[in-house]
């Protein structure tokens, strides 16, 4: 207990959603991203998904997409669509990752997960957020020949 | 993108930030400029400046996505002292 008498831990509002926002050009570390899965006992569902950049832009071969934000207006924009996911279904938890700068073929530059108490709500919530990600998310994306 | 600070009116004149993202960038050869408009100028008219401007981004403005701060805005909206601007093509994540 900390001496102005609060407690020397994080609060939470019981049932919110729990969020994480990762905005980085740094790869994304699927294995430790699962590795530090938490989830309630209630949770039956767990959907996670991974953009991974082809090796096509239409019929041209490229080497890698580079990746552009408008970091602030970004975060702003998913907090947004975590508001509404947080409306629509019982999610408990969504983490998101989205890679910037040249990512090569064959590496993710999109992570979602998805954690709720069925498989039904994970998955629509998921679909429904990169639909919504890739409507009003100001990143952009340049093929790299 | 230049001139007094009060119009010919009598209305001041308002400094607008503007920024441009992706391909914008190419079209204007720059990442931000700054537009002067009459207080209570909208979006509107910063883009007739802008395109005055920049005459490759008159032949985008069927997809240009406008945004003031963090928030979507429409070409109605009046600008507001401190506003920036911000002007980029459809938007591509994932």
């Amino acid at each position: 207990m900390r001496p102005d008498g609060y407690a020397d831990f994080p609060i939470t509002r019981p049932n919110s959603l729990k969020r994480e926002l990762i905005i980085s050009p740094e790869p994304i570390d699927e294995a430790g991203l699962v590795a530090r899965r938490t989830l309630s006992s209630g949770m039956g569902a767990v959907v996670y998904f991974a953009g991974v950049v082809r090796g096509t832009e239409g019929t041209t071969s490229i080497q890698a997409i580079d990746y552009e934000c408008f970091d602030r207006m970004a975060r702003h924009q998913f907090d947004l669509l975590f508001d509404e996911i947080e409306k629509r279904w019982p999610i408990e938890s969504v983490r998101l990752t989205h890679r910037l700068g040249v990512v090569k073929v064959g590496e993710a530059s999109l992570w979602l997960e998805i954690i709720a108490p069925h498989r039904g709500e994970a998955l629509a919530a998921c679909e429904w957020l990169i639909n919504e990600m890739k409507r009003v998310v100001p990143i952009w994306k340049r093929p790299v020949p | 993108m230049s001139g007094a600070s009060v119009a010919p009116g009598g209305n001041p004149i308002r400094k607008y930030p503007v920024h441009f993202y992706s391909y914008f960038k190419e079209f204007t050869g720059c990442p931000e400029a700054t537009v002067e408009l009459v207080a209570g100028a909208t979006i509107q008219d910063l883009l007739v400046e802008v395109n005055r401007h920049f005459p490759r981004m008159a032949g985008l403005q069927d997809s240009l996505l406008i945004a003031v701060g963090v928030e979507y805005q429409g070409r109605n909206y009046q600008l507001q002292p401190g506003d920036e601007v911000s002007l980029f093509p459809p938007v591509q994540g994932g």
